[in-house]
């Protein structure tokens, strides 16, 4: 419970929360500690700062302070490769990456546990890419003294099937590349395509190990695939031929080498004629020609979930049509637009 | 107890469909079961141990009562017209007893649970087949205080009412002035000027010869000590 005493009584009580300072453009922190005891000196920059009144808590039993709720939280909320250094402040604790990482949330989890009275946290979209040390969430009570069991059911509900927020690392993949069609097979035109896979492969810490191309010819493409499982590609990207024409037959030679699932189709534009297979464990993914034009594509949000260890199918591919629509921005601003979130 | 899912299928069959309120009930009671310590609510050994008070009459209501084997007739369900998705589970031998309340945010948080699922319908009733227990529901550990002519078995009193002259069992009697009295006559009723009537065929029994022809037509089952 809390009491409300008038600030010229404060001195020689303790804080009860962390009372914030902001001066605009210069600063925004707490100006003092919860438990900080009011001594006389304090009293002109608190009424500055609009206090004249101060709270004092007598917990009940039933009940818990803001600090407290905030660490049930976290610890509930914070999954593999989450974590948060030092303790809340105001009340609020920021949820960080271990690890350079995709960031997973739980997001039926996730509002779930906002349906609780009192409590919340605000994350990252699911499967930003993030950085060691980078904010991935924050979580708080609303109240400063709120009853003890919301707190603990809403960390029960986080806990569900793991956690709310977690970032898994991206695998080091031995990526096999497979560019199709005749004109290039030929020499009629010159493949542009592998120089721009071969970068977005890079970006996320994987390596190109094999390349090779192959025509509009489904025996070949299913030789080459099976050549480049046996060269020990854990992962393939095959381009061209994604089309609706009769020389798109990559398709065909993927099945040939004996996919065991294929979904041919995203909801993304650019994109909607990619194509997610997997031979065994092995995923192969089939850009469609917009690779070639647009800077982010569909790859670019299905590539670092497969790394991450994803399991990608058609629903996964569904799902993407919710924000799948590329504004193509005269100068594209991803990942700091609505594409794929 | 039988799996989650032959639950629902013969508490939907006995309910009559398969609804998003069979699968609330079924876990109710289940949950409800399982915090006051009983794994099988139907067997012989377990069933005079509980009392479930049901605060709703809806779908939810008969899956309880399915699950748990409660039954009006043998006092182990009690109805309380609340209004409220809710239930209470007491265990007669460890007086141990918990409400279980259906949270109003499930149906908000199905979108979430079951994405996939065109249709409000179909939607709630996968989703809450998803959604963990602590999603679902809110439990309270209550004190149940249970008259002795609440329990189950035989009629512990009758007295008859000073003004109608109906028998009224079990201590229901409301006392005016000295005299006992039925509600109907204390404090008014769900029905109005009660006429006593006759009806055609009245002499009709389960063992005359006409019975045949009558268990062809319409026969409403009835109940009778």
């Amino acid at each position: 419970m809390l009491k409300t005493i008038e600030l010229k009584d404060a001195v020689g009580s303790k804080l009860a929360h962390d009372i914030t300072e902001i001066r605009p453009g210069e600063f925004k922190g707490p100006a003092f500690r919860r438990g900080h005891t009011v001594c006389e000196s304090d009293l002109c920059h608190l009424q500055k700062l609009g206090k004249n009144h101060l709270y004092v808590i007598d917990l009940a039993e039933d009940e818990i302070h803001e600090n407290e709720a905030a660490v049930i939280m976290a610890t509930a909320l914070a999954g593999d490769g989450v974590s948060w250094k030092d303790g809340p402040k105001e009340g609020k604790i920021n949820l960080l990456a271990e690890t350079d990482g995709l960031l997973s949330v739980n997001t039926a989890a996730l509002a779930a546990f906002n349906m609780v009275d009192e409590v919340m946290c605000a994350t990252l979209h699911n499967y930003t890419l993030v950085k060691k040390g980078d904010q991935v969430a924050g979580t708080r009570a609303i109240p400063l003294v709120m009853k003890r069991a919301p707190v603990e059911r809403a960390a029960a509900i986080a806990k569900q099937n793991g956690s709310v927020v977690s970032v898994r690392p991206l695998q080091r993949a031995r990526v096999g590349l497979v560019i199709t069609g005749n004109e290039v097979y030929h020499g009629l035109i010159q493949d542009r395509f592998a120089p721009i896979l071969t970068e977005k492969v890079k970006a996320l810490g994987s390596e190109v190990v094999a390349l090779d191309f192959a025509p509009d010819d489904v025996e070949m493409i299913n030789k080459v695939i099976g050549g480049q499982l046996d060269r020990g590609c854990d992962l393939l990207l095959l381009s061209g031929g994604m089309s609706v024409d009769p020389d798109d037959v990559t398709r065909n030679g993927i099945r040939l080498a004996g996919a065991t699932e294929l979904h041919y189709g995203a909801a993304v534009l650019p994109g909607s004629m990619f194509l997610v297979a997997y031979l065994g464990e092995v995923p192969l993914l089939g850009v469609p020609a917009c690779g070639l034009y647009h800077r982010i594509t569909v790859l670019d949000l299905v590539l670092p979930r497969i790394l991450a260890g994803e399991k990608i199918g058609k629903a996964e591919l569904a799902f993407l049509g919710h924000g799948g629509l590329c504004q193509d921005c005269p100068e594209c601003i991803y990942p700091h637009c609505s594409f794929g979130k | 107890m039988k799996s989650f899912e032959e639950l629902l299928t013969s508490s939907a069959e006995v309910h009559g469909h398969l609804c998003p309120g069979q699968v609330v009930g079924v876990r109710m009671a289940m949950l409800g079961c399982r915090l006051i310590g009983l794994d099988d609510p139907t067997s012989h050994d377990q069933i005079k141990k509980l009392i479930v008070y049901v605060e709703m009459d809806r779908c939810t209501g008969d899956a309880v009562a399915h699950v748990t084997g409660a039954k009006l007739g043998r006092r182990s369900l009690k109805f309380v017209d609340y209004g409220i998705m809710a239930a209470t589970f007491l265990n007669l031998e460890t007086e141990k007893a918990y409400r279980v309340l259906s949270t109003e945010e499930a149906r908000d948080l199905a979108l979430h649970y079951a994405p996939e699922i065109v249709g409000k319908y179909q939607q709630q009733l996968e989703a809450y087949k998803r959604m963990p227990d602590s999603v679902l529901f809110r439990v309270q550990q209550v004190e149940v205080s249970l008259s002795e002519f609440d329990l189950p078995g035989p009629t512990r009193r009758k007295v008859s009412c000073s003004r109608c002259g109906q028998v009224i069992r079990d201590h229901r009697e409301v006392v005016e002035n000295g005299d006992n009295l039925c509600k109907p006559c204390a404090h008014g009723s769900y029905f109005k000027d009660p006429k006593e009537i006759i009806w055609p065929d009245m002499n009709w029994t389960p063992t005359d010869s006409r019975q045949e022809a009558a268990s062809s037509g319409q026969q409403e089952e009835c109940s009778w000590e």
